[in-house]
């Protein structure tokens, strides 16, 4: 069993990841019904593990590199899982994932406290859940080996099906059943196209690796790599969602409760655009770019689609569910713009859409804790009845359609020019009017419900925001203003890991792919080490 | 006179675990019919049996016995720790069942002890003549045990439709066995080996070989020989069902491998691994897609066993070293998801008889929090989920199949999974997010049960955390490290 409690504890980022886990076990023991009890102890696991993410992060804050937070892991090295197929439990941090990773341990508290009335049964399964999940995003977040990643990536399936499915709205198994079904059937070629990863590297090395930095010294045919490409670019775009995948999204978000909505447009579907900038653009950086036409117009075709579609929508959650598509289409364009500004601006833009969205899928739940509706018909002239509401709706609303000094603009400033300057002249200018379209449709949802006379007198009695809630806002509208208006020290973090994959995407680029057989590339002079013995020259030719 | 004169005491050291099983058969049945008062001792005394059976098993000698009719090997050890696994979880599971049906008898045990006898006899034997004995032996006590609740007209029903099933295909073996030896002259599978590859068997032996691995394929269920298994599933006793559906598949398995390796081996033409093939892929295929459909959860496990053994076949395409650590951690894998899903059902279903509608589990995910959580544990390991067992077993079945060049066999076996996981779904939200529809009535749930429920899920899991040691042992001994 040691084995298995160094897998679990063996260094500090794994105790960060299995933290959240290890204190969900108490849950079980607790009476049934002790609800109040259970909230508390999540809560304060959540916030546990809110600084542990801030206490191991912060001295790495401005080198964030691999090289760097080895020293996170160093106390436990690379932990062996199955040494044997070259598959260790290997984790790290660098300036991608780190925004990532503090954001999620961010949202757990928020999510529990946001949770707090709308969750009115089996609080233990729930926070059970939401803790489990957590540990799954982490691992994602931080695994530096694609079979780990894989195992994370699954294991974020199954609490998150349950949170739609027991704790959701009328068709909850329909949408839980629709996101179990459409994620798992991107991933699972992803699979296939992992284990053909880890094979190729024997066949070349001789040696079982599924290492993020082993993988990326393959170099492998333009046909092979499209089809590779192809699988990672499913998996990750059904996770995004880009259009046409994207029917599984306003479904989920629409029956999920309050909490499910919130982790899921805040951090899930972040993993979709983190897969493709942190594996599928720098293992395949040809197939990238022969594929990237198609998912620019994809990612433009969501950003005016997922627009429009929110303007038509009658009903506050489904429209910020469609806002979604839209801010994701907003990423995705910057990623596959290949420039380095537009990177920086994608990730980002990640951090404050779930910011924001996260706000917003928080006040929508908050009004439904009160009204059990969310229809804009049932509201009007809420600004009168409770202000402090409309000030947190106003505010996220803005800082979602992207106003300067808020979060969001200066995203997506940074996608825009960047893929501006990039070329991607037509998209950008097709994109811009996405900009235009958010003002529309939220503004939409700020005059059907905020302003105008109180329509229903059901409304005229309605509590304002209670300061539980209101704790649960401040730190996200907080962000929100700092990310606006001073952005330097959360760019600063990501700059040198995201120069790095641009460097490495270009270098890649410069060479045409490989004919026929797959190459292995030998960087003797960088400063990754080699896990392996080296090949030799020969071996490398083949 | 001792018996050491006819038998060398080391080959009767090698079958201490036969000897062991089939001799506490004969005293259980025997004190059965004399103090009948000690029936609800035998659940444990003959679990206690069969785990030693399985620790002498680990600790007895490599090499071969009985003049090469037995072999002793790490990977016989490995199965026959599986197929004693699977026997120990349904023996636990059948004393409340039993009980409440009024047919708690020595008999039940003593048969079930004579299957394992058998199994274990059918794991090492590498003699034609010893595995169709075994095969027998096994045959006749399930043919028997499928029928035990003779009051049932389903039970009796579906007993008898694998008896005639499994009569006609003991012919088959019988016959093709025949057409081997006629061929080689020989029974001993090293020899029958050695024959064909020195010269031209020609259409009989293929013929042969065909038979055998038809007759085999039965016992596994793979499509096309599979039509039996979801009607016996439905009306057999549950407790047993999850020992059929397990441990003479497993045994089946290892009998497969010893005929592929012959048939492969040359001799035989060239054509045996598309014919694997093609009975993997339409295994998963079939398998999944009528699981899809069924209502009933015993027929939806039976027709999941049947993909589950497509899976298991993909290994066996391209058979070498490097077949054992997949086939062997998938068996196990499906060993304890599989038996442990049977042994829910058998806990859950209180009308022995009647159909056993998914629906009617729904709610009790709260009602019966820890075997809620086995169950749901067991069908996402069925599925293929991480971190479950489940899924390790089929990333070692895919990643073979990649490395030997059959990248679709990996996509048929992921896209089938796919399938795989909506029905799986379907009992898990049953359980959790239906309202309840029936309060529990008569269900057959004890402490040894139970014990077995929570054995196959926590292992299910703690495995699929942490595989590392026994995949480690895997590799060591089949050598592919």
């Amino acid at each position: 069993m040691d084995g298995l409690i160094e897998l679990l504890l063996g260094n500090t980022l794994t105790r960060l990841v299995f933290f959240p886990t290890l204190a969900a076990l108490p849950l079980l023991f607790f009476r049934k019904g002790a609800d109040g009890a259970v909230k508390l102890y999540a809560l304060a696991v959540g916030l546990v593990e809110l600084v542990l993410a801030l206490v191991y992060v912060a001295p790495h804050w401005t080198t964030t590199t691999f090289e760097a937070t080895r020293e996170l892991a160093a106390d436990g090295g690379r932990i062996p899982w199955i040494p044997s197929w070259g598959i260790y439990f290997d984790l790290g941090l660098d300036g991608i994932s780190m925004p990532l990773v503090v954001l999620t341990a961010l949202l757990l508290p928020i999510v529990i406290g946001g949770s707090w009335l709308g969750i009115q049964r089996n609080w233990k399964g729930y926070a059970f859940s939401m803790l489990l999940l957590t540990t799954g995003i982490l691992g994602a977040l931080t695994a530096l080996d694609l079979f780990v990643f894989y195992v994370f990536w699954e294991l974020m399936l199954i609490p998150m099906y349950l949170v739609i499915g027991i704790w959701g709205g009328e068709r909850k198994i329909y949408a839980a059943v629709k996101f179990f079904l459409f994620t798992m059937a991107g991933s699972l070629l992803m699979l296939v196209a992992i284990l053909w990863m880890g094979w190729t590297h024997q066949e070349l090395t001789g040696l079982w690796s599924f290492a993020y930095q082993d993988l990326l010294r393959l170099d492998f045919p333009m046909t092979q790599q499209i089809w590779l490409f192809g699988a990672f670019a499913l998996a990750f775009a059904i996770k995004v969602p880009m259009v046409p995948l994207h029917t599984w999204l306003p479904d989920a978000h629409v029956e999920a409760p309050t909490g499910g909505s919130v982790i899921l447009a805040g951090v899930l579907l972040k993993l979709g655009t983190y897969g493709f900038l942190r594996f599928a653009l720098p293992f395949f950086p040809h197939a990238a770019v022969a594929a990237a036409p198609l998912l620019v117009s994809l990612a433009v075709v969501g950003i005016l689609y997922g627009a429009l579609v929110a303007w038509a929508q009658e009903d506050m959650k489904k429209l910020v569910a469609y806002s979604s598509v839209a801010h994701l289409g907003f990423v995705m364009l910057g990623l596959f713009a290949f420039d380095l500004f537009a990177w920086q601006g994608s990730l980002l833009q990640m951090v404050n859409h779930g910011l924001s969205t996260g706000a917003l899928f928080l006040l929508v739940g908050m009004l439904y804790d009160r009204r059990h509706t969310k229809k804009f018909d049932d509201f009007g002239g809420l600004a009168k009845v409770v202000p402090v509401f409309a000030f947190f709706l106003v505010f996220s609303s803005l800082a979602s359609a992207g106003l300067p000094a808020l979060n969001g603009f200066v995203g997506e400033f940074m996608i825009l020019t960047g893929s501006f300057r990039a070329g991607l002249i037509v998209p950008t200018a097709l994109a811009t009017f996405g900009v235009v379209l958010a003002a529309v449709y939220l503004l939409k949802m700020l005059s059907r419900t905020l302003w105008g006379p109180v329509t229903r007198t059901e409304n005229e009695g309605l509590r304002d925001l209670s300061l539980r809630e209101i704790g649960v806002l401040v730190p996200l509208c907080v962000l929100m203003l700092w990310i606006g208006v001073a952005p330097g020290p959360f760019l600063e973090p990501s700059l040198a890991a995201l120069e790095g994959v641009h460097e490495e995407v270009q270098i890649r680029l410069e060479q045409p792919p490989p004919e026929g057989e797959t190459r292995f590339l030998l960087r003797l002079d960088d400063s990754m080490a080699f896990t392996f013995p080296a090949p030799s020259l020969d071996e490398v030719t083949r | 006179m001792n018996a050491s004169y006819l038998i060398p005491s080391g080959d009767l050291a090698a079958a201490a675990p036969e000897l062991l099983l089939c001799g506490l058969g004969v005293l259980i049945l025997l004190f059965d019919a004399f103090w009948p008062s000690l029936r609800r001792a035998w659940t444990p005394i003959s679990v206690a049996g069969v785990v030693t059976a399985a620790a002498l098993a680990w600790g007895s000698a490599h090499g071969e016995s009985f003049g090469g009719l037995l072999e002793t090997s790490a990977f016989t050890i490995a199965a026959t720790v599986i197929v004693l696994l699977g026997t120990a979880l349904s023996l636990l599971a059948s004393q409340a069942y039993l009980e409440r049906e009024g047919i708690l008898t020595g008999e039940y045990h003593a048969l079930f002890l004579w299957c394992a006898a058998g199994l274990v006899l059918l794991v090492r034997a590498q003699e034609l003549l010893t595995i169709f004995l075994a095969l027998e032996l096994l045959s006749v006590c399930l043919y028997a045990l499928a029928a035990f609740n003779r009051r049932l007209s389903v039970a009796t029903e579906s007993a008898l439709k694998y008896f005639l099933m499994g009569a006609f295909v003991s012919a088959f073996i019988l016959y093709g066995l025949a057409l081997l030896y006629g061929q080689t002259g020989s029974t001993r599978l090293d020899e029958v080996s050695h024959a064909l590859v020195m010269g031209d068997a020609g259409a009989i032996g293929i013929l042969g070989m065909l038979l055998l691995v038809a007759g085999f394929g039965f016992k596994m269920s793979l499509v096309p020989f599979h039509a039996w298994a979801p009607d016996t599933y439905q009306g057999a006793p549950s407790p047993f069902v999850a020992f059929l559906s397990v441990a003479p598949k497993a045994a089946a398995a290892m009998v497969m491998i010893r005929l592929l390796e012959v048939a492969m081996a040359g001799g035989l033409g060239d054509r045996w691994p598309d014919l694997v093939a093609f009975l993997a892929v339409a295994s998963m295929l079939v398998g999944n897609l009528l699981a899809l459909v069924q209502r009933d959860i015993k027929r939806m496990l039976a027709y999941s066993g049947i993909a589950h053994m497509g899976y298991l076949m993909i290994p066996l395409v391209s058979l070498d070293d490097t077949s054992w650590t997949p086939v062997l951690v998938y068996l196990l894998a499906y060993t304890l998801m599989n038996a442990g899903a049977f042994v829910l059902v058998s806990m859950l279903y209180a009308r022995a008889g009647e159909q056993h509608l998914v629906s009617e589990l729904s709610g009790w995910g709260y009602r019966f929090p820890v075997l809620g959580a086995c169950l749901a544990v067991c069908m996402l390991a069925l599925g293929g989920i991480p971190p479950t067992f489940g899924f390790i077993g089929k990333y070692l079945v895919f990643l073979h199949a990649i490395r030997h060049g059959h990248l679709y066999l990996a996509i048929v076996g992921v896209l089938a999974s796919l399938v795989g996981v909506f029905y799986y779904l379907r009992v898990v939200y049953v359980l959790y997010m239906k309202e309840e529809l029936r309060a529990p009535d008569g269900l057959a749930i004890d402490a040894w049960a139970r014990a077995a429920a929570l054995v196959a899920a926590a292992a299910t899991v703690i495995l699929g955390v942490w595989p590392t040691r026994i995949l480690e042992w895997l590799e060591r001994v089949s050598g592919t490290l």
